[in-house]
Formats: structure tokens, sequence, C-alpha cells
């Protein structure tokens, strides 16, 4: 599968975002290694310095860990490391416009959370 | 890290007019670079230049030599493909191999392949009843199994349909692409590159209209939709071009920090081929 890049953040904070997304959600679990930078580089076709650049933040966040010669794994603690990083995220720079869109919409908790008929 | 090539003012004409006017620019290692340009911009002239293949004024240094005078050296580790197909038509694709093997130095008959094993070439063919999909990647297999420093693709996915354009760039990406090699590619499918780019060359009239890093390229040009009631602001601050869209107009601009432009709509990065048309004034 081939990402679709957006033109608002640089192709590595996308990839990065790919990343933590299979992290979090399970797919590659801690202490598993992360694809190579080539493979993602040949599945999304970019170029590897790209990738590189997104694992290097992951390391850096130590959500991955560098094991010399043998690649990227993920950390222990990787998934709540990223949660309270996308969590932080999602409060400062999607949740204002939401609340704006909801209040425009007179929608409430109770409506929200109401299952859909 | 010296750069694998360096463009140093090459002129070229062609009776009266300059097909390379001043033309300087460099390949760092690890790069990949997008010669973009027109048709008659000079592209193919100026990579011809860089192979040796033709006379012009000014410098040009492949990996530390002149092209000119030690082209026969150089061709060792220097590929180069064009959407001309040029391998010979009536060998098989195993003698095509073999005789590769014999007389190139650095050409490994196992690496080719391997490669082709990944396709669905089959060695028994003949050149000629190959499509041109599967020309194109017996042609790479080869320049892969040269383990050259340098690659320079002129047009190589012209007439390519989808399918092996796409494999085209997966196997360069898997099989070519190190930190210490470099391509220079020029086409006309700009977006399908644009991700592999780590340095983006500009070409109108011979004449080098941008060259930068894309990660300065893309901290420089800031893509603005702006709202009609917003135009005269908009172009108060010196765009690089303006384009009529639906409501108000899409602007690109050169150099102006963000938290200025936020105000006059949402900020986005150009695509190369959206910056390609905003530079070349045809916008």
């Amino acid at each position: 599968m081939t990402l679709t890049w957006n033109d608002k953040e640089p192709i590595y904070v996308q990839i990065h975002a790919y990343l933590a997304e299979m992290i979090l959600a399970g797919l590659i679990a801690p202490g598993e290694a992360l694809p190579s930078v080539r493979q993602v580089a040949v599945e999304q076709h970019v170029n590897p310095i790209t990738v590189s650049k997104a694992m290097q933040l992951l390391v850096e966040d130590g959500v991955a860990v560098k094991r010399r010669g043998l690649g990227m794994y993920v950390a222990d603690n990787a998934a709540s490391i990223l949660r309270s990083q996308m969590r932080a995220r999602f409060l400062s720079q999607e949740w204002p416009g939401i609340l704006h869109r909801l209040s425009l919409l007179e929608l409430s908790l109770t409506d929200l959370m109401k299952e859909p008929s | 890290m010296t750069p694998l090539a360096k463009i140093q003012d090459v002129r070229k004409r062609y009776g009266q007019t300059w097909a390379l006017d001043g033309v300087s620019f460099e390949v760092p290692q690890g790069a990949v670079l997008g010669l973009i340009g027109p048709n008659g911009a000079g592209k193919t002239t100026l990579l011809k230049a860089m192979l040796g293949l033709l006379r012009f004024e000014g410098d040009i240094d492949l990996l530390g030599r002149s092209p000119r005078r030690f082209r026969h050296e150089l061709m060792r580790s220097v590929g180069y493909i064009s959407d001309v197909g040029i391998l010979p038509r009536w060998m098989r694709v195993d003698q095509l191999i073999r005789y590769s093997a014999a007389v190139h130095p650095n050409f490994s008959e196992q690496v080719a392949r391997d490669i082709l094993s990944k396709t669905e070439v089959s060695t028994k063919s003949l050149i000629k009843a190959l499509s041109k999909g599967m020309m194109t990647q017996v042609h790479l297999a080869l320049v892969m199994a040269m383990d050259v420093k340098l690659l320079i693709l002129d047009e190589p996915t012209l007439g390519l349909d989808i399918v092996y354009r796409s494999r085209f760039y997966e196997q360069i990406l898997q099989e070519f692409l190190t930190e210490d090699r470099s391509l220079v590619i020029s086409t006309h499918q700009v977006e399908e590159i644009e991700s592999l780019l780590t340095h983006l060359v500009l070409i109108d009239q011979g004449k080098v209209r941008l060259c930068e890093a894309m990660d300065c390229v893309y901290e420089r040009f800031t893509a603005v939709d702006v709202a009609a009631s917003e135009l005269a602001s908009a172009r108060s601050l010196s765009p690089v071009s303006e384009k009529n869209a639906l409501k108000g107009a899409t602007f690109i601009f050169d150099g102006v920090e963000e938290t200025q432009l936020q105000a006059l709509g949402t900020c986005r990065r150009p695509g190369v081929a959206e910056l390609f048309v905003s530079i070349m004034g045809r916008g």
C-alpha cells in the first residue's frame, strides 16, 4: 500500500506518523523489528534519506531503539510514549477546531455518545 | 563529501541559439537530482555534455575527471539510460549479459541475472521481442550489474505504462540508491519522482532557474489559496506567481514567512510541477 501524501506536512513527518500508527495499533509489537529503511522507501516510493529521518525521530523520542548492524526495534514503552505525544498534539491542534464545529452544530456530549441508529 | 559531479558555467551553442547558457550546479554524493525543464530547455544537451558525448565551453568534472578526456575510464563508473532504446535488438538477453561481462571490467553477471530473475523477462528472449517496459528492465539490470557510482537517466520512463514506471523506480530504490551513489534524472513525469528527489534543478532556455536541495525548496516556497477579498494584500507581498482559481487565486511565494501568509488563506507545500509552472512564468 502506498500512502497518499498531504501537502501540509513534510513527507518525513508523514512517514513518522505512519510508523507510529502501526506501532500504536500493535502491528509491530514491543521488541519486534521495524521494517528496514529500504523496505519502507521501496514500498512508499520515497528517498531512503527521508525514511531515515522519520526513523531518527522515533529513536530520539525513545519509541525505537537502534541495534548496531541489526536495525531498529520497537521499545517496550513505545505505545505509551506515542500515545501521550499524539494526545497532546490532538488536544492542541485538532480538538479546538472540532470543538468549534460542535458548538456551531449545537451538538452535546449526549448526542455524540448516542449509538447511530 | 566531494560532489560526484560539478558543472561550471557550461555553454553550448547550436547555430545562433545557446542550448546551454552558463549552467552551473553540483551533484552531491547520495543525491537524487531532478533536472526539470520544458522541451528544448537544454536537458538532453546537458546530460550528453556530462557523458562526454559533445564539445562544450566551461567545465564539467565527473568523479574528479573530465568526461571529454576520460570518457572510457568514466564509463566504468557512470551509467546512462535514455528513452531511446540502445540495446542491440538482435541479441538474446543472456548473450547481452555475457557480452557486457566480457567488455566491462566491473560487470557482475550474477547481479544482472539476480535482478532479472525478479522480473518477467526471460533471459532466452531476443531483445527485439521484448516490450518497451521489459527492455528498460534489462537496461536497468545491466547498469546495476556495473556497480556504477553515478547514474544518468534521460526520460527513462517515456512510453512506459504506469505499472512499469512504478516498478522502474522501485528497482532503483531497491538496487541502486545508497549513500555513496548519485542519480541524475530528467523527466516530464515530475509528480512520480518528487518524493524520491533530494535536489532540484529547474532549467529553461539553457539557463538554471532554480537549484536547491528539496528541504530548502519546501522551506522557501509556499502556495496559498487566497480568497477574492484578500487578493490585494497577497499581491503586496510580491508573489512569484498568481493563478486564477474558482474562488480567488493561488499564489506562490518565495521566502515569505508562513506566519505572514496565514492570514491570506491556507498555506501548503507547492508540488514540483506547480513550482515549475510558476517559476517558468507560464502560470
